[in-house]
């Protein structure tokens, strides 16, 4: 990626997230959020179910728009983006989809150098040799010609991968690259990520819940909790930072700052116990 | 995948050629653009007093073979006759100058179209010539009305008397058709059925009573009115001095006539005095339908 | 293209909604048309998918269309003696309202609903997602090459329903009922005009309604939230709103064509 808007590469942040605030459906995702992803990390992302880690992912791609706030991609607004730009800027980040979304119509094969095709017009001969370079990488050059309903979930994601990688990205993007995962295949996804940050230097952005995953591979972690960054740093250390959030989240408590109870009315009133509430 | 591909592209390509192929087809083979000749043609004139439902494009026809199309259709506005101009195909270029254009219909629901029957002259008709002697287009109605009455079923608030009569074939008449004489609805038809001893049909007609001095020697015919319309018994007078009266059979019956029958007879007497003498043709404009 | 849910609180105004969207739909569609002529090849295969995989159900359809009609002609114009003219009737019936209508609506059963479905399940998978984030524009690429492909196909699918109805008529006709093969043809090359039946009815009708099903069966699509209900529910309102939308701009059509 010769991109001549990847300037200042002293800047040690990559991504840059400012008073991010975001309002869906009447319910604030955002609310504020300021976050830096470090150069050449590995970034987890955790948070309770329904923050907005992924809606957070969505607006670094620029498929979301901010309704305050502005996010900063390698020092490009990404909301001011022309399409073009854009596109071009999407060029430079792969992204894991939890459910891989590979394109049926395809093989495996077709569906890695689906990039290649829309956006290079390279020869024929170069565009095999990518892929199958990638697919070596990801250990499933020997399946190559199998469709995707043919693969196992594990093989699909790692396939989705070879495929986010095949532009060889700045940033790389994991949404929940470890649900329903076998432990090996857990394992070789893990060992997949930290590859890529450590021998191409690729800056690795990871939303996921498995702790023990996340201590072995992030650098950085930030917890988001009510569209704020509650907590952020080692993962070895976060867990003992003191903060309620951290205590509740690292130990799993069903109870804490994250509520048990779903936000409802007195509970003895809508018994009709309208005495009690007295 | 490349495969994969390129077998698409070749199903795809075959998909639209045949698509193609298919109008192209449906617009030259089952359009008049399958009548439009591409040779080299020639224009003859003919004016007609009346040509009926003749459109332009419509096929001009020698021996019921195509030599060529109506290119217009103008009124003569001198003559209050129509123009009509023929392009006929250069192959037939030997047509007599006397020959003789009709305007025809073909089968019974069909178009219109001109027959050119030969004449005998020596001399033919050249490019922009005229044929003089012309046959307007006959109307059906008006040709089966001269076979056929029509009127209504008569009112019959004086009462009725009733009559008998046998047929062999009653075609397809129902009870409530009307008894005509001279055209004129006299009565109906009050019951048809079939003997079973006689193995014919036997029906009832109730007849005004107004018209009680038909003769008893009268004859009784199923007819149809016009060329699709209903059936109805015609009643001929005879002679006898004695009148028909209640009760009575008539002895004289004629049973339906099928129009095939009818027609296939019409033709049969026609068309063979047409062939043998070619430049036999009437130039008048009577109906052919006199005999 | 998230276009949201039609906010409305009755059946009228959710309806406008609907094809207010779609309109706008359309526009986005054709807007797209010159950013999708590189995926050329796309639209190439789905012209595969949509025409070429329906010619069976189209030409099976048609040859029954044209026998039945035949059938039914000749037990009626046998009463008048005009049997001679069944032919042209379903020449002519066939080209200009039967071809066009009945070939849209198979179309709508046979393809509409593979379209919408498709997409439906691109976008609950995500595909559609990572489209965009590989910078392939979703509606340049999976969008407009199917309408596109709908448009270039329905045409041609009628012709071929037409062709195969008149040998339908043929069948019955001719080899069955004994009607006379001349007879047959020349009714029809009498009657039947290249302009009046072939253009604006095979050809203009079924663009038109070719046009309208593939933009319903995108739209619905890409509209229907990505779950599995919503896929299922899209998949049968793109054949009732297909159905609909054809037989009135089929009246519309004829009353402009006449």
């Amino acid at each position: 990626m010769t991109d001549p808007v990847r300037a200042a590469p002293e800047d040690s942040t990559l991504v840059r997230v400012r008073g991010l605030t975001t309002v869906l459906n009447g319910k604030t995702i955002f609310d504020a959020l300021d976050l830096d992803i470090p150069r050449g990390k590995v970034t987890a992302i955790m948070g309770p179910s329904g923050t907005g880690k992924t809606t957070l992912l969505k607006h670094i791609t620029g498929q979301m728009r901010a309704d305050a706030g502005e996010v900063l991609v390698d020092g490009q607004n990404v909301a001011q983006l022309s399409r073009e730009r854009l596109y071009k800027m999407r060029e430079g980040i792969g992204y894991l989809f939890q459910n891989s979304a590979l394109l049926t119509d395809f093989d495996v094969f077709e569906n890695v150098a689906f990039p290649l095709r829309q956006h290079t017009a390279l020869p024929e001969v170069l565009i095999r040799n990518l892929v199958l370079l990638k697919l070596q990488a990801v250990g499933l050059r020997g399946a190559a010609r199998l469709m995707p309903n043919e693969l196992s979930g594990g093989m699909a994601r790692r396939v989705a991968l070879a495929r986010a990688i095949v532009f060889d990205p700045m940033l790389i993007l994991y949404d929940e690259p470890f649900v329903g995962l076998d432990p090996v295949a857990l394992n070789q996804v893990l060992k997949l990520i930290r590859t890529l940050n450590q021998t191409l230097g690729i800056t690795s952005v990871l939303v996921a819940h498995e702790l023990e995953a996340i201590k072995q591979v992030a650098d950085h972690v930030f917890l988001i909790a009510n569209g704020k960054v509650v907590a952020q740093g080692d993962p070895k250390t976060i867990a003992n930072d003191g903060s309620p959030w951290t205590r509740q989240f690292f130990g799993g408590d069903a109870d804490g700052p994250v509520p048990f109870q779903y936000p409802a009315g007195d509970y003895a009133q809508a018994l009709g116990f309208a005495g009690a509430a007295k | 995948m490349s495969q994969q591909r390129s077998s698409y592209a070749i199903g795809t390509g075959l998909f639209i050629v045949l698509g193609f192929a298919t109008l192209v087809y449906l617009a030259t083979q089952t359009t008049s653009v399958a009548n439009v000749h591409q040779g080299a043609s020639y224009t003859v004139d003919a004016h007609f007093a009346n040509i009926g439902q003749l459109k332009e494009r419509a096929p001009v026809k020698i021996a019921g073979v195509r030599v060529g199309q109506v290119r217009s259709i103008t009124l003569d506005p001198s003559s209050e006759q129509a123009d009509v101009k023929f392009a006929i195909d250069q192959r037939y270029s030997r047509i007599p100058d006397d020959s003789v254009a009709t305007i025809f219909t073909s089968g019974l629901l069909g178009d219109q179209y001109v027959g050119i029957q030969y004449g005998t002259s020596k001399k033919l008709v050249a490019d922009g010539g005229t044929l003089t002697m012309t046959k307007p287009a006959q109307q059906l109605e008006e040709m089966l009305g001269k076979f056929f009455g029509a009127g209504g079923v008569a009112d019959n608030l004086g009462g009725t008397y009733s009559v008998k009569a046998r047929f062999t074939n009653v075609g397809s008449l129902s009870v409530g058709a009307p008894v005509k004489m001279a055209g004129v609805a006299i009565g109906s038809v009050q019951t048809v059925h079939a003997d079973p001893v006689k193995l014919d049909a036997e029906v009832i007609m109730a007849i005004d009573k107004r018209y009680n001095a038909i003769p008893d020697d009268s004859s009784a015919a199923v007819f149809t009115s016009g060329l699709i319309g209903t059936q109805y018994v015609a009643i001929q007078p005879g002679g006898s001095p004695d009148a028909l009266k209640n009760g009575d059979e008539m002895v004289l019956t004629q049973s339906a006539m099928q129009l095939e029958d009818l027609i296939g007879k019409f033709l049969v007497n026609g068309s063979p005095s047409d062939k043998k003498d070619a430049g036999n043709a009437k130039p008048t404009d009577t109906p052919a339908g006199k005999q | 293209m998230n276009a949201r849910a039609p906010q409305g609180n009755n059946v009228v105004t959710q309806s406008l909604a609907q094809i207010g969207n779609c309109g706008l739909f359309l526009l986005t569609l054709l807007a797209a048309i010159p950013r999708s002529l590189r995926y050329f090849r796309e639209t190439v295969r789905q012209l595969w998918f949509v025409g070429a995989m329906s010619l069976t159900i189209i030409m099976v359809c048609g040859l029954f269309v044209g026998m039945v009609l035949m059938l039914q002609l000749y037990s009626v114009l046998s009463t008048f003696g005009g049997t001679s003219a069944s032919g042209m009737v379903v020449a002519v019936a066939v080209y200009r309202e039967l071809g066009p209508v009945v070939t849209a609506l198979l179309f709508a059963g046979r393809a509409g609903t593979s379209i919408t479905a498709e997409i439906g399940l691109m976008r609950a998978t995500d595909q559609i997602d990572a489209m965009e984030m590989m910078a392939v524009d979703p509606i340049a690429y999976v969008a407009t090459p199917r309408f596109l492909a709908g448009l270039i196909a329905m045409p041609l699918l009628c012709t071929v329903f037409c062709a195969m109805a008149v040998l339908g008529g043929h069948l019955v006709g001719v080899t069955w009922l004994g009607i006379d093969n001349g007879t047959f043809w020349s009714n029809m090359t009498a009657v039947v005009e290249v302009h009046s039946d072939i253009v604006n009815g095979v050809l203009f009708k079924s663009l038109a309604f070719g046009a309208v099903v593939a933009l319903i069966a995108v739209y619905q699509g890409f509209t229907t939230p990505p779950t599995s209900e919503g896929v299922a529910y899209a998949t049968t309102r793109t054949v009732v709103a297909s159905s609909i939308a054809i037989l009135a701009l089929d009246f519309v059509l004829t009353a402009f064509l006449m």
